[in-house]
């Protein structure tokens, strides 16, 4: 069953979306600008900390929807989307709602890089989406377009320093006045459309960009530095003209997995699930792309790229001579497009029409919708604390790609995390901050905001340092409770579900310790098991998991009484026991990290003038990044260890602890109390 | 008119005609790293590094008591907080007499770093201070620290003041400055090379796990690609467990240098070994044969430990005690380091060509030619030779080539003995590694932990590699981040670059 109760569509259908003119106020504790996957999650989550929110959004009906391509999870993003469902938010349930493809990849490669990926039927996603944010108490949806943020003059006491007051719709004669304001412009900051030599003002193929009074506002008023990033997406293939049976088929898994901690199963019926096809490019499609580069601006630019999700233009200029992966992903249960994904492109459509016909499958193939490049602009995320706040504005967060990051899954992850905070900034509550020790979340806001970006940011389960402890499996007791017990983002029945969880966990771990046989007595017990040991040694049940070929569904068959209870919770045990020790190897390391991470550097550090020791180099690197803790500082390049240590030093014993990131809580109130009263 | 006063001293720790075993010197890399991750306690040399009399070297952390109890033999209760005890300091596996010094136990939290801490003062000499180290580095849960741990648990521990702090911090940094310009200066050297080669393995090596982790589902990478891994993972291992096991340097400071020397009956052996010790360690006689067995000295030559072997007159003999003497003084030969093969030089030829000629032959029959690359020749009796042919010797010596460094002296009259121990003083050093330059007993002790753990994560990989990859990829970026701490860290970015340049990965 699906925990959450399944959307209507008559409920959506009826879905009340309003006008500026009929808003009920004209202020709110949270304004998330944006419809995507950060807006929706931001919005979702500032309304359940507890925020009266408002989510405008240029088009209602395109709130949720799948700019790309049509599927969620995988290799690192996988963990991410689980990690955005223990904290409550929609990407998971969605997923399980809207897949029609369920695979976990690397199955093959152990617990913790376990990606679980689904294709979706991109209609009942955003279905689902919608019908989630109409749900939602406190809040609100508005159609429109915001003209231009409003901020304060910045205090004199505190040169650079601006408060957000609200935003102005573009035709609404009112400004609506907010706390905290979340900006997701997607691809839509001062975004523009490329496809061959053509190129035209847009976020998306068929949207307006967002208005240039924003990233006016942005760089000239707040000083944000901003720079240039670009993405593309493939054409969309008629499916009929395809001849799939000249493709490989890859069939998803026959036992569905669902992303969230909440369901047991997903809303597709296993075989009903469609499945996916792999074709390769041919030497025809290199010559293609060589042909017609003059014929393509996007790729003559010098806006950064992904790497990793090139376009087929820069896959065979970098790997020339290489037969190259195109995935064909069903686009709907009901659809008739198909998703070549691997084939992003930007040449001249009648060019696109000619390259994927030099395809085994598609010699015939027809498009639907040209493939594009968008470039769009993105703040520097550097200039952001760990809260997703912008250092230099209160009140103002930012989620998504205009942080420099690409991919759904990143964009939830920032999205809630901001929603959070916002939510949080307006209620006058201590912001909080994700730790890179606990969570995907934490790696990907820390990387960001200390680190910076040079091309669109992806989740890869190589930048977790501690993966061993942050797997798929156990985000739930990783984030829900903290989730719940300090953030406020969770909702009582999950918590209380998690609890559970846990709880059962340690008695089943509990149990399997206690009990504990000579390596003899197993092997009678379980002849299939292959152990080294000496016949004497006594190995517990725990330990009797670490072998490979053991499953604690093998051992609760011999010991029923006291295993059977938990035999639900089999495969988090499995797994639980292999990891058990790597993990309480690598605590030590983490609470390391942790005590310096609990370290903060307050945001207006004058680092020239600190009475400490330090060089003027490293005074110039604090500078520019601003690391909002110890621990952050740390990890920078050019920071010595006597600077940390000078550095620690006046943390300590300038009263700055817990400042920063929990700051000034009284200050915060007041200025609270102040905003509400404007 | 005692040259060797300055430099020559008994040996605190060595104990004659025992040796000590490789196997012993390389502590089992499991225990090693094993203790490394699970508990938290720390060890350095704490005193100024170079010679000096007295060293000191702190202990901090849970496994401080361990430390003490193992090492200063207290296996009762422990002496009084703060108060210097005169004890033994053993190795805690052989339980080996390593130095007498002072211990003083410091309790949690009335010490430096706030922590249960325990500091050893020893005798400063390279070669104790470095087998103190490496007995700490034995004791499970140990390992030397990092630069500015101590003032950072300190700290940590609301231990220090403002000025404190930028003190503590500024030494910091000048140590570390001077950690860096030695670690270069290492680093510009063969071994450096060599540490490099291996990183630059690693890092390639762990890109190519994880870009098969996180690409490789859906992306071409080819599975070769891990077989390649598990080749140089292999690879690297047994390099790297042969060069622990390969330099003996570390072995030769711990066990002593093993000095041998050897020669015809009556060429003044046993008077140089007497002039060296600067007593009768052996007895001396005019009588050809007086020594039959071997006699074993321990000596301390500037800092290095050395044991000095006399052994009997190598000559054909129908004695049977002689013979086997003989035997063993020609086995003693063949496992020396460093063989001073004495000559009289009164019966050399007087025509100085001659001579050379003769040493050569002299030589083959006392050892084999890949020996004598690690030899001195002692010309004795020099007092018995009219000047001019003393100096046309010496001259002729000088320029021949094929022969190793020759010293004459005059045992009877200490005539060119000062120049003699200048060479010995300068082949041990050689042989053990200089410890004195730069703070190579601190980093050398720091590199042989990083190594093995280094090694021993490999064996993660190995362990993990077909059943859980995630765990056999944590493996290789633990073995980089233990030989990132001797060659420098390598990010997350770095490897992710490799990964994008070695694979097309696109979707």
């Amino acid at each position: 069953m699906l925990a959450k109760k399944t959307p209507l569509l008559q409920s959506f259908r009826s879905l009340v979306f309003r006008h500026a003119s009929h808003l009920s106020r004209q202020q709110y504790d949270v304004i998330v600008v944006g419809g995507g996957h950060a807006g929706t999650e931001a919005a979702a989550a500032a309304a359940r900390v507890g925020a009266e929110t408002l989510l405008v959004t240029q088009k209602k009906n395109t709130i949720g929807a799948l700019s790309c391509n049509p599927s969620l999870g995988g290799i690192g993003k996988g963990q991410l989307v689980k990690e955005v469902d223990a904290l409550d938010g929609l990407c998971g349930r969605a997923g399980d709602w809207a897949g029609i493809h369920f695979s976990i990849l690397n199955r093959s490669k152990g617990p913790a890089v376990w990606g679980p990926r689904a294709q979706l039927d991109r209609q009942r996603y955003r279905e689902f989406i919608q019908s989630e944010l109409l749900s939602t108490p406190r809040l609100t949806v508005l159609e429109g377009s915001v003209e231009e943020l409003l901020v304060t003059e910045p205090n004199p006491e505190e040169p650079g320093q601006h408060r957000v007051k609200g935003i102005c719709l573009a035709n609404g004669n009112h400004p609506i006045s907010a706390s905290s304001v979340v900006l997701t412009t997607g691809t839509f900051l001062s975004g523009s459309l490329f496809v061959g030599q053509t190129t035209s003002p847009g976020g998306r193929i068929g949207d307006a960009p967002s208005s240039p009074g924003l990233s006016q506002t942005l760089r000239e008023r707040l000083g944000l530095r901003t720079g240039r990033l670009r993405t593309g997406t493939p054409p969309r293939i008629v499916k009929d003209s395809v001849d799939l049976s000249e493709a490989q088929l890859h069939p998803p898994d026959s036992h569905p997995t669902p992303f969230s901690f909440l369901n047991t199963h997903t809303h597709c019926k296993p075989e009903e699930q469609l499945p996916c096809y792999l074709t390769f490019t041919t030497p025809g499609v290199e010559r293609v792309v060589r042909e017609s580069l003059h014929l393509n601006c996007h790729i003559q630019q010098d806006a950064k790229g992904p790497r990793y999700c090139p376009s087929i233009e820069s896959r065979v200029l970098r790997f020339p001579g290489r037969r190259h992966q195109v995935w064909l992903e069903p686009e709907g249960m009901a659809s008739d497009l198909l998703y070549p994904q691997g084939l992003s492109m930007t040449m001249p459509p009648d060019v696109q029409l000619r390259l994927i016909r030099e395809i085994p499958a598609m010699h015939r193939a027809e498009i639907h919708t040209p493939g594009y490049g968008v470039q769009y602009d993105f703040v520097c995320p550097t200039q952001l604390s760990p809260a997703l706040q912008v250092k230099s504005t209160q009140g103002l967060f930012l989620a998504g790609q205009i942080n420099g990051t690409t991919g759904y899954e990143e964009a939830a992850a920032q999205g809630l995390w901001a929603g959070v905070n916002a939510a949080r900034w307006a209620l006058s509550m201590p912001l909080v901050a994700l730790s890179r020790t606990e969570s995907y979340i934490g790696v990907l806001i820390d990387d960001l905001v200390s680190r910076g970006i040079t091309e669109p940011y992806r989740m890869f389960t190589s930048r977790a340092e501690y993966r061993t402890s942050l797997r798929p499996d156990n985000a739930d007791l990783r984030l829900t409770l903290k989730g719940f017990e300090e953030v406020g983002c969770v909702s009582s029945l999950r918590y209380q579900k998690a609890v559970r969880v846990r709880d059962k966990l340690q008695e089943a771990l509990a149990a399997l310790e206690a009990i504990a046989l000579s390596s003899a007595k197993w092997r009678k017990k379980l002849p299939g098991i292959h152990m080294s040991e000496n016949k004497n040694k006594i190995l517990t049940g725990m330990e009797l998991l670490e072998y490979n070929d053991a499953s604690f569904e093998m051992l609760a068959s011999v010991f029923p009484d006291c295993l059977s209870p938990y035999i639900e919770f089999a495969q988090r045990l499995n797994i639980e026991a292999v990891y058990k020790s790597h993990c309480d190897l690598q605590k030590k390391e983490i609470e390391r990290v942790q005590k310096e991470e609990n370290m903060c550097l307050s945001p207006d550090l004058d680092y020239f003038s600190l009475p400490i020791s330090l060089s003027e180099e490293v005074r110039e690197i604090l500078d520019r990044v601003r690391p909002s803790t110890l621990g952050a500082a740390s990890r920078l390049q050019g920071i010595t260890p006597a600077a940390v240590i000078n550095l620690l030093h006046y943390v300590k014993y300038t009263g700055q602890k817990e400042r920063g990131i929990h700051r000034n809580q009284p200050n915060q109130k007041e200025q609270g109390e102040e905003q509400r009263c404007v | 008119n005692k040259p060797t006063q300055n430099y020559i001293r008994p040996c605190y720790f060595l104990i004659p005609s025992r040796g000590t075993p490789l196997s012993r010197l390389l502590c089992n890399c499991d225990e090693v790293s094993a203790g490394l991750a699970s508990a938290d306690t720390i060890f350095a040399l704490s005193s100024g590094h170079g010679r000096c009399g007295v060293a000191v070297v702190r202990v901090s952390g849970p496994a401080s008591v361990t430390s003490l109890r193992s090492m200063a033999g207290l296996t009762g209760s422990l002496p009084p907080p703060r108060k210097a005890l005169l004890r033994s300091i053993t190795d805690p596996l052989t339980r080996e007499v390593l130095d007498r010094g002072l211990v003083l136990w410091f309790p949690a939290p009335h010490s430096f770093t706030g922590e249960d801490s325990v500091e050893f003062h020893i005798h400063g000499g390279p070669a104790v201070i470095t087998a103190v180290l490496e007995a700490l580095g034995s004791v499970p849960g140990m390992r030397p620290a990092e630069a500015g741990e101590f003032t950072r648990r300190a700290f940590q521990a609301g231990k220090l003041g403002l000025t404190e702090v930028e003190g503590l911090g500024d030494l910091i940094h000048a140590e570390t400055e001077a950690q860096r310009r030695l670690a270069l200066r290492q680093m510009s050297g063969e071994l450096g090379h060599l540490y490099q080669d291996w990183s630059n393995k690693l890092k390639r090596c762990l890109a190519y796990v994880e870009a098969f982790i996180d690409f490789s589902e859906d992306e071409l990478i080819e599975d070769g690609v891990l077989n390649q891994v598990d080749r140089v993972v292999c690879n690297l291992q047994t390099e790297m467990e042969q060069h622990l096991k390969d330099k003996r340097k570390g072995e030769r400071l711990r066990s002593g240098v093993q000095v041998v020397i050897a020669g015809a009956t009556n060429a003044g052996k046993s008077s140089l070994l007497n002039s060296i010790c600067q007593r009768p360690a052996a007895i001396v006689s005019p009588i050809a044969g007086t020594t039959r067995d071997v006699v074993e000295t321990a000596l301390d030559i500037g800092g290095f430990p050395v044991l000095l072997i006399d052994t009997a007159g190598l000559r054909d003999s129908l004695d049977v005690v002689e013979r086997e003497g003989v035997r063993r003084a020609r086995e003693r030969v063949e496992q020396a380091d460093l063989t001073l093969v004495v000559v009289d030089c009164s019966n050399l030829p007087i025509d100085t060509q001659q001579a050379a000629a003769f040493l050569q032959e002299h030589l083959k029959s006392v050892m084999s030619t890949q020996k004598q690359n690690n030899c001195l020749l002692v010309l004795n009796k020099t007092d018995l030779l009219p000047e001019e042919q003393r100096q046309n010797l010496d001259m002729e010596l000088r320029q021949v080539s094929g022969l190793p460094p020759a010293c004459l002296i005059s045992c009877h009259s200490n005539e060119g003995l000062q120049d003699f121990l200048t060479a010995l003083h300068g082949n041990v050093k050689t042989l053990c590694g200089d410890p004195l330059s730069g703070a190579p007993t601190l980093t050398q002790a720091r590199h042989r932990t990083h190594l093995q753990q280094c090694a021993a994560a490999l064996a993660q990989y190995q362990r993990y590699r077909d059943t859980d990859l995630a765990l056999a990829a944590e493996g290789v970026r633990s073995a980089l981040t233990s030989l990132g701490r001797i060659t420098g860290r390598v990010g997350a970015e770095e490897i992710l670059d490799i990964i994008f340049k070695d694979f097309c990965i696109g979707k």
